[in-house]
């Protein structure tokens, strides 16, 4: 359920505003550090350093009453951003306009002094967040309650748990009266009933007004809690707007990127495991030394693409291409499915559907067509068999055997759960209760979203 | 107090203007205090005497003195371990200061790199704590002059204008050593030498007489005395304190208006260059 923008007239406050935002990092900041560094560095001409811009020209303004999600890869910025609206960090270039009091939940607990009872720390992170002792006093029972520390209140933090250090950290970030809010990864710690708690606190400051910005790598915690969302892609705004298309954009881009990713390595991977020289004993890997060898193996989708991602349910050619060094009467081939951790799902062989016999000598190619691959979401290992006759019941001597060599993905913007998918129905038709009689509303079908053969992405 | 606070590489400038600094630093009032308490509690955490020890470190350091130079090496002063003391404890408080502050960016980067709060706050804290100790340690001061029955200087009024002086200086000494110690980490090691070569050129255990007033440097004649008095505001500030505490002086005018002034232009310079700076420790740390 995701709160809607009802709790976000348009008359609340800007409460952030950045405008051509871009940070600038030194990358060689590291050797500068030491008096003989700098007399090393005069001595020989200034190099020009090197920069580097975790956020780039990035422009947007947030209201009061609105949460806001940041999604986007490791190093895209978003830590940055979140480091300018608390002020740690000053723009490079382009302005930040701040309005209210900034409460930041980056790393719960993080400025408490080991040595400090509860209530201590308390009082001095709270004045961290520039509270008054009376502002403090108002708040502090409010604080003690919410983390639930009963008698620990009193104890030094240190011989708090990682659970309590959080609580504590999170009951001071929330009651200080922030005007905007910042998370940083951090609902996912304590246990449920205390990220219960949490949730419900922050849905609490959402209705008074407060502007959050989450960043979280759980996109269905975006989803949950987000108006709107921003998506950084390497510095750059990619995308600002509401949640769920946004989220959509991003999957798509990131499933694209894998997609890309597993073209360039399964293409890699045969040439590297074809040169081995010794043998490993764990899949992904190429053994058997027969007469009949693979030479590529690649997956087409319904158009005969090239691709190594598909949709659940979508029509697959597996394409086999072989050489035989002789002349072989009966030799098998199969295919195999796993998932990535190993476990067996699938198989096929030629022995099983026969193929016409010829004499297979020199180079051919094979393709199985699987014509709805039932998979969810999720990423697979595909492996390629030959063998120069049948191998029952073991199959344990294969010609040329790539295991689990080649990866690919299925993706799908809805979720869906259990390992495989299966096309199926929904019918519905009202009965009639025996001391009612209610008018016959007659048959409907509810057809889920996953249920036909093309489930398209955005 | 809601602030609007628009910043950014053109508006710092703005930003960075006294007025609005100094309002901001006083809204965190409450901060400073609270981590000035937090390095004392710290201090004395675990230890059964806690605050005490305040109390009994002076204490413990003059019952040396009174053995070391009455028995082993006789001086020439008189009241020697109350005249060391006058020295040494202003001494301790500067000495504990510039040392605690230089790494206190530094050693606060887990705060510095997640909250924002103004950064002179620290440094600031540092000295607030010790100001706290040494304060206390003149109990003990006072105490024993009462003890021996030293006279008390009608000009005793001034002894909080002089710490305040100290003071001064001491902050911005720490300003700019806290600030250059964020950059160079060469700061802490530096200043622990630095620190030894300051204590003995300090009138502390020797009066500042014995320097003599012209010590031959080739053709140029240094009045050792004099350029020790300039050079050296610590110099100064204890000879103040000596003045008022053990020799029962009013001290001299025109030489206390030096030495504050000097002390009041360290504190301006130093806090221009930590503003000048402080907006990168984020980063620097």
């Amino acid at each position: 359920m995701s709160p809607t923008s009802d709790h976000a007239p348009a008359d609340r406050p800007v409460l952030i505003q950045f405008h051509n935002v871009s940070k600038r990092f030194r990358l060689d900041r590291q050797p500068m550090r030491t008096v003989f560094d700098l007399f090393a560095r005069l001595l020989r001409r200034r190099s020009e350093p090197e920069y580097f811009w975790p956020l780039q020209e990035v422009s947007f303004q947030l209201k009061g009453g609105v949460t806001t999600g940041i999604i986007g890869e490791n190093g895209s910025g978003k830590s940055t951003m979140l480091k300018l609206v608390s002020r740690i960090l000053e723009p490079t270039s382009g302005t930040v306009a701040i309005n209210g009091r900034v409460s930041a939940l980056l790393e719960l607990g993080a400025g408490f002094h080991h040595e400090l009872t509860g209530r201590e720390n308390i009082y001095l992170h709270a004045s961290l967040l520039g509270l008054q002792r009376t502002q403090i006093n108002a708040v502090l029972q409010d604080i003690i309650d919410f983390a639930d520390l009963g008698p620990f209140i009193d104890t030094p933090v240190k011989h708090y748990s990682s659970g309590m250090y959080a609580r504590l950290g999170f009951a001071i970030a929330i009651y200080v009266e922030p005007d905007i809010l910042l998370v940083d990864e951090v609902l996912a710690v304590g246990d449920e009933n205390f990220q219960r708690r949490c949730l419900d606190a922050i849905h609490r400051l959402q209705a008074r007004g407060v502007a959050i910005l989450l960043v979280s790598h759980s996109l269905n915690q975006i989803l949950e809690l987000c108006d709107q969302c921003i998506w950084l892609d390497k510095g750059k705004l990619a995308a600002v707007g509401e949640t769920r298309s946004v989220v959509r954009r991003y999957l798509a881009a990131v499933d694209a990127d894998i997609a890309q990713q597993l073209l360039d390595e399964n293409g890699q991977r045969l040439l590297a495991d074809d040169e081995q020289a010794t043998p490993i004993d764990q899949p992904p890997r190429r053994w058997g030394k027969g007469a009949l060898r693979i030479d590529q193996v690649q997956m087409l989708d319904e158009e005969c693409n090239l691709t190594w991602s598909f949709n659940p349910l979508a029509t697959v050619y597996i394409k086999i291409n072989y050489h035989a060094e002789h002349p072989l009467a009966e030799p098998i081939f199969s295919v195999l499915i796993h998932k990535l951790n190993g476990h067996y799902l699938w198989a096929s062989n030629t022995l099983d559907h026969t193929v016409e016999p010829i004499t297979w000598a020199g180079k051919g190619e094979l393709t199985v067509c699987v014509e709805s691959l039932a998979l969810t979401a999720g990423r697979y290992a595909l492996s390629a068999a030959a063998y120069t006759e049948p191998d029952p019941p073991h199959w344990r001597s294969p010609s040329d055997f790539h295991e689990q060599l080649y990866e690919f993905q299925v993706i799908s913007d809805h979720e869906i759960h259990g390992d495989i998918v299966m096309p199926n129905q929904w019918r519905h038709r009202t009965t009639k209760h025996p001391s009612l009689t209610l008018p016959d509303i007659g048959e409907g079908i509810v057809t889920p979203p996953v249920m036909s053969g093309e489930v398209g992405r955005g | 107090m809601k602030v609007a606070l628009f910043y950014s590489a053109q508006e710092r400038a703005k930003s960075q203007r006294w007025g609005i600094r100094l309002r901001e630093l006083f809204h965190y009032r409450e901060l400073i205090l609270n981590l000035a308490l937090r390095e004392l509690k710290a201090r004395y955490k675990n230890t059964v005497l806690g605050f005490f020890w305040s109390l009994l470190n002076p204490l413990g350091m003059m019952l040396v003195f009174t053995a070391v130079f009455t028995v082993f090496m006789r001086s020439e002063v008189k009241n020697f371990p109350i005249y060391a003391l006058c020295g040494l404890l202003p001494w301790n408080y500067f000495s504990a200061s510039v040392m605690g502050s230089v790494n206190t960016i530094v050693n606060n980067a887990n705060l510095v790199t997640k909250v924002y709060f103004p950064r002179e706050v620290l440094p600031i804290a540092a000295v607030l704590a010790n100001l706290v100790n040494f304060l206390l340690t003149l109990i003990v001061l006072f105490a024993a002059l009462l003890l021996v029955r030293a006279p008390f200087s009608p000009w005793l009024w001034l002894l909080p204008v002089v710490i305040l002086i100290q003071s001064a200086f001491i902050l911005g000494l720490a300003f700019i050593l806290s600030t250059l110690n964020v950059f160079y980490r060469d700061t802490l090691m530096v200043m622990d030498v630095a620190m030894l070569a300051w204590f003995f050129l300090t009138p502390i255990f020797y009066p500042l007489e014995d320097l003599p007033r012209s010590y031959p440097i080739g053709d140029y004649v240094l009045d050792l005395h004099r350029t020790m008095y300039i050079l050296n505001p610590m110099a100064s500030i204890i000879n103040t304190y000596r003045d008022l505490l053990y020799r029962g002086y009013r001290t001299d005018f025109d030489f206390f208006v030096r030495t504050a002034t000097t002390a009041f232009l360290v504190l301006v310079v130093g806090y221009w260059f930590f503003c000048k700076y402080s907006n990168r420790f984020g980063e620097e740390v």
